[in-house]
């Protein structure tokens, strides 16, 4: 093992999956833990420190959640992806109490899996406590309150339907991200559409609109030509 | 006299009494036995006071008599209202175990085909020499991972429907049908074709629905995708929307081949292939969960369909205008 090699630990009962997706990630450049229990994750995540946890949800012993949950409590904030379905906007709220960075739908494809474990990388400062942990965000004089579920913009409520809501919590969680389409319709909406891309674009002209934030000339949210959507303003977490 | 009207009043009340009582412990103990039991003993119980005081016996025997007629027929209705109850549950039991088999023959079909062809896909790829026939390998594993992917993908929606509440916002309706046509350009079955939408300039603006925008999207983009996958390049496929002061109608028509008259009312099952339905790719579940969504919506979703010249099939949407209270979208 190279020293440069950052370590990702990988939880996940089921041999078929880890047995694949260990040398996946290996090839792209890892070093990899496995282990297939979440009892074992709580060990290896304290004696190893990886720099990354992957964590399924369902598992004997302990489950995913519960794994995430008692590593937070113990101030261990390796950032972590779970691999769970997030379609409900209850599994969302939950996925956020446990304080995962980021959530990923099985069945993925691995490449998936590895954008994803390099965005939260390159995202987070390690040993610092995540954004996606924080219960109120704030960037400027927009402010997020995810747990009342309400937006405010220079302390006036701002009108948005729970979709809209929901878009502008993942990119506050994500700034400075550029983030897809595809991957806002898996996050938020839970599964694909087939007008997804256009869909995801009507939510995010109301909420330009309702944030007053000129697509020519914005502070918050910017188009990436052929790409997708990134929150460019500074965010902070509280709470 | 006092006396008198005293043992009147107990003589009417008492078969009543003892009635009720003996209604209530048959009730506990002995639900089986026959109510003509309480008959006899109301009428021992009356002769027995008629005896003793004679004019006013005659009366009470007669009332203990009325009563217990009158208990036995409430007794009775009460019985038959609980075995249709019964027979009731029992059959929609019976109709939902079933469904939950038929569902799940269906369902082994569905995952049978690209497991199959999964498995052929991975003996050819270990035992393949020429690049050229690896490449061919994978790429079939791909396609049935592909269709296994899109089966979950859709089972996944229909569980889904069943539990997170739909956002309830205002809705233009014409405006989700254009966005419906763009978004079906991306289908191979689109290319060289048109898909015709046909919008009433009046009224205007046209009246709004409340409902689940992305839902409407998912359930009309189903319905024009069908149009264009079962039909060829020389037929048609519209859109139209109208409105009746009510309901707004959306109706989405093909010149196509027709369903056959015997899978019609099967086709909103869920995994339903209709016998011209069992050679084309899909989930199967594309139906379902259209007709979900509109039951969503407090809607109706009717198709009329006809394999004889003038042939077609025209699916029809009706959404009722802005019957619920509703949450108006953010203004623009």
């Amino acid at each position: 093992m190279s020293p440069d090699r950052s370590t990702l630990l990988l939880a996940d009962d089921d041999p078929t999956i880890a047995d694949s997706l260990a040398p996946f990630l290996e090839r792209a450049g890892f070093h990899v833990l496995v282990v297939s229990d979440g009892v074992n994750a709580l060990e290896k995540a304290q004696s190893h420190h990886p720099e990354l946890i992957i964590l399924d949800v369902l598992m004997p012993r302990m489950d995913g959640r519960e794994t995430l949950r008692r590593l937070r409590k113990a101030k261990i904030w390796t950032p972590t992806i779970l691999l769970t379905q997030v379609g409900e906007a209850s599994e969302r709220a939950l996925a956020l109490e446990e304080g995962a960075d980021d959530y990923l739908n099985k069945p993925f494809d691995p490449h998936e899996l590895l954008a994803r474990i390099r965005a939260v990388l390159r995202r987070v400062r390690p040993g610092e406590r995540s954004l996606s942990a924080a219960w109120l965000l704030t960037a400027d004089d927009l402010s997020l309150d995810r747990r009342a579920r309400r937006a405010t913009l220079g302390g006036e409520t701002v009108e948005l339907t729970p979709k809209a809501l929901a878009v502008l919590e993942y990119l506050m969680t994500h700034p400075d991200e550029a983030v897809t389409r595809e991957r806002l319709l898996e996050a938020v909406w839970g599964w694909e559409y087939p007008a997804g891309t256009r869909t995801v674009d009507t939510r995010m002209a109301e909420l330009r609109r309702a944030l007053d934030d000129d697509p020519a000339d914005p502070r918050f949210i910017e188009t990436i030509p052929g790409e997708g959507y990134r929150f460019i303003a500074s965010v902070h977490g509280e709470g | 006299m006092l006396k008198k009207s005293w043992i009147n009043l107990l003589l009417i009340f008492l078969p009543l009494v003892a009635g009720v009582v003996e209604l209530i412990l048959i009730n506990i103990f002995a639900q089986a036995l026959p109510p003509f039991m309480m008959t006899a003993d109301f009428g021992v119980f009356a002769f027995v006071f008629g005896m003793t005081i004679r004019n006013l016996g005659i009366v009470a025997f007669m009332m203990g008599l009325f009563i217990t007629g009158l208990l036995l027929i409430f007794y009775n209705r009460a019985l038959r209202r609980q075995a249709e109850t019964h027979t009731l549950v029992e059959g929609a039991k019976l109709e939902a175990e079933q469904g939950r088999r038929r569902f799940l023959r269906r369902l082994d079909h569905e995952i049978k085909n690209p497991l199959t062809g999964l498995r052929a896909a991975l003996v050819n790829m270990q035992e393949v020499q020429t690049g050229a026939d690896r490449q061919r390998a994978v790429d079939n594993a791909s396609h049935a991972v592909e269709r296994l992917t899109s089966l979950l993908t859709d089972l996944r929606k229909l569980s889904d429907l069943g539990e997170r509440p739909i956002e309830l916002w205002q809705v233009d309706v014409p405006d989700l049908l254009q966005d419906v046509v763009d978004a079906a350009h991306v289908l191979p079955a689109y290319k060289g074709r048109e898909v015709n939408l046909l919008i009433p300039k009046v009224p205007s603006p046209f009246p709004m629905i409340t409902g689940d925008r992305d839902l409407l999207v998912l359930a009309v983009y189903n319905l024009v995708e069908n149009a264009l996958k079962f039909t060829c390049e020389t037929d048609s496929v519209e859109i139209r929307v109208n409105e009746d002061g009510r309901a707004i109608l959306i109706e989405v028509a093909d010149s196509g081949v027709g369903i056959p008259a015997e899978d019609v009312s099967k086709i909103f099952e869920e995994l339903y292939r209709g016998s011209n339905a069992r050679s084309t790719e899909g989930s199967g579940l594309g139906l379902a969960l259209v007709y979900r969504i509109i039951a969503l919506h407090d809607g109706q979703i009717t198709v009329r369909s006809s394999q004889e010249e003038p042939r077609g099939t025209v699916f029809t949407i009706r959404l009722p205008v802005n019957k619920k209270k509703v949450m108006l979208r953010p203004s623009s």
